[in-house]
């Protein structure tokens, strides 16, 4: 493994993907830092749940590739595949969370799969996860019993249980009120800072994007229209960056001939 | 002359706006013909007056001409900016015409993918069922016991109800048929070699695919939507293994058991009948409707409801994972796999007829 693989933690090479015949996502590229909390941004339907998706091999591209900590994953057959989903944690915009078991199985669910640990340890595990979001006494809830916020800190409980070096978070403050939504942006500081997680999060919170990000890619009908830091877009030229920073609307193109 | 010009009353709404129409009809725009609609005193537009503009746009595009907006000034020239991007966009959307050949290679498509998918998940949910397991696997145990509840112990009421009164319907009807005849103990025959071979099975299987195989697809369904099989995906679960076995198996083990449940109750439903209106002595019914009870007929009844079983339970999983859209895909699946159920539990049904009566005789 050269420098460069030991700095990143996941890569996309040139990825490429249809749903039926619609092209979603054009040669998207991009390289995550270890270490850092890597926003994907972009107005709606551009493709950004669909990228995330792909990085997690929840779906296969037409082309192109995704290294995870330098393996393309794309080719993987399901056991690898597998092998490598447990060493990324995923929260979902609808937190996923399993209505059928309580808050805490829902957080043990991978332990019991894949902890290799006895009841008493993992009861721990989940109390300690759950701690961390600050839902530690919640842990015999069932999930309709949450409110939208606490349900989304679970699923992020669940998502960092088996200690995951690299977590993905779908609209982590999508319907959250600013409170709670500010939260949850400490909280995934505090996150990275303490267990030294990656992040990779879609979201179009400018506040939270301000707040939490060390480097943003902006997503335009499936292609990649910006790349860097938060300094590099207050500085860009680029229309469509500009204007979703300023939340400004998309302006009527006056045409006089019809 | 390329150009026709029109002067707009000073108020555009929906009746102005139908003079307007009609005036530009007289003038017969001919192809490349721009039509100049003169906003000069026209002070107010309402929204069907931009309606009825929207409708002369689309006109001139049918005849092949053009509109251009001019002197429009005030409110009005704010209001015609925001209608214009559905003026310049053709309303009457035509759907791309699909060709005969076309449509029936894209139904082909379609139902291939299906039926591809379908196997694909039969194979996982058996081998995840019989070989996961074997191979020390896993399998979800605790769930299991929960399903068998759910799916066994609690449907023994309706199972139960239903077949006592089908039962006792039919002893009624062919009581009825046989009367003339005064062979009426022959209608414990026919309850036993009805209900073994077809009745009780297909009842049963009936109420179960009503109950159980809506309930499969319609929570495999909604966990679809709600993320939850992403989730489980993300996790690097199988949800083969971790949600459609422990359903298989629960349902393979209790549909038999309601089976048999379902064939004891349609059969009593016969013995009211018979004992107490037909006034039959009790022993009397009682072996001659031992005596109808051929091996054979039990057996074919009983595997048929294993193949019942599993069709229901995969069927179920098969719709509920293809859900795409929100809650009325779940309601769509969900219906679906209830139509399915019953269909190919009628195509067993023959499959079954035949092997046991015309081929091993």
């Amino acid at each position: 493994m050269n420098t460069k693989d030991n700095h990143t933690i996941i890569e996309v090479r040139d990825l490429v993907t249809h749903y039926g015949e619609t092209q979603i996502l054009d040669h998207v590229s991009l390289a995550v830092p270890r270490g850092t909390v890597y926003v994907i941004i972009g107005g709606s339907g551009c493709g950004k749940t669909t990228l995330l998706k792909h990085m997690c091999g929840l779906l296969k591209p037409s082309s192109g590739q995704i290294l995870y900590q330098g393996e393309d994953i794309v080719p993987m057959e399901e056991d690898d595949l597998a092998k490598m989903q447990r060493s990324i944690g995923i929260a979902f915009q609808t937190s996923g969370l399993l209505n059928s078991m309580t808050v805490g199985d829902n957080v043990a669910l991978p332990l019991r799969e894949y902890g290799n640990m006895d009841e008493p340890l993992i009861q721990a595990v989940v109390r300690m996860k759950l701690g961390l979001v600050g839902l530690a006494d919640m842990a015999h809830l069932m999930p309709d019993e949450l409110s939208g916020g606490m349900r989304k800190r679970a699923g992020l409980a669940r998502a960092i249980a088996l200690d995951p070096p690299l977590v993905y978070f779908d609209e982590p403050s999508a319907g959250l009120d600013p409170i709670m939504a500010c939260g949850l942006d400490e909280l995934i500081l505090d996150l990275r800072r303490m267990l030294g997680i990656t992040f990779v999060i879609v979201t179009h919170e400018l506040d939270s994007i301000r707040k939490i990000a060390d480097r943003i890619l902006m997503l335009d009908r499936g292609t990649v229209i910006f790349d860097g830091t938060m300094e590099d877009v207050e500085r860009t030229e680029t229309e469509r960056v500009r204007q979703f920073f300023e939340r400004r609307p998309d302006e009527y193109i006056v045409q006089r001939t019809i | 002359m390329n150009e026709i010009r029109l002067t707009c009353p000073p108020r555009l709404d929906k009746e102005s706006g139908s003079e307007l129409f009609k005036r530009l009809r007289h003038e017969k725009v001919t192809e490349g013909q721009t039509l100049v609609l003169d906003f000069s005193e026209t002070e107010f537009l309402d929204s069907l007056g931009g309606a009825r503009l929207i409708e002369i746009s689309d006109h001139l595009r049918r005849w092949g001409g053009q509109m251009r907006l001019e002197n429009e000034h005030g409110d009005v020239a704010e209001f015609l900016k925001v209608i214009t991007p559905a003026l310049s966009v053709t309303s009457s959307i035509q759907p791309k015409e699909v060709e005969v050949l076309e449509k029936i290679g894209g139904t082909a498509i379609t139902v291939g993918e299906e039926i591809w998918q379908f196997i694909d998940l039969c194979i996982d949910a058996i081998y995840w069922t019989v070989l996961g397991p074997l191979e020390g696997k896993g399998f979800r145990w605790g769930m299991l016991l929960d399903e068998m509840h759910e799916m066994g112990v609690r449907a023994i009421g309706i199972v139960c109800m239903m077949n006592f009164l089908l039962g006792l319907i039919i002893a009624m009807l062919s009581a009825k048929q046989v009367e003339n005849y005064g062979v009426q103990i022959l209608v414990a025959d026919a309850m036993m070699i009805g209900f073994a071979r077809e009745l009780a099975a297909v009842m049963t299987a009936v109420v179960v695919a009503a109950r159980t195989g809506a309930a499969i697809a319609a929570e495999l369904a909604t966990m679809k939507v709600q993320e939850e099989i992403d989730a489980l995906r993300g996790m690097g679960l199988n949800v083969a293994q971790f949600l459609v076995a422990p359903k298989l198996l629960s349902l393979v083990l209790m549909l038999p058991c309601l089976w048999v449940l379902g064939l004891i109750t349609s059969l009593s439903g016969g013995f009211v009948w018979g004992v107490f209106v037909l006034k039959f002595n009790f022993s009397v019914w009682y072996t001659e409707t031992l005596n109808a009870a051929h091996f054979q007929d039990l057996l074919q009844g009983f595997l048929k409801t294993i193949a019942f079983a599993i069709a229901i339970a995969l069927i179920g999983c098969h719709n509920g994972l293809r859900v795409t859209g929100g809650s009325r895909g779940v309601g769509l699946m969900t219906t679906r796999a209830v139509v399915m159920d019953i269909f190919v539990m009628i195509c067993i049904d023959i499959v079954f007829a035949t092997i046991f009566y015309y081929i091993l005789g």
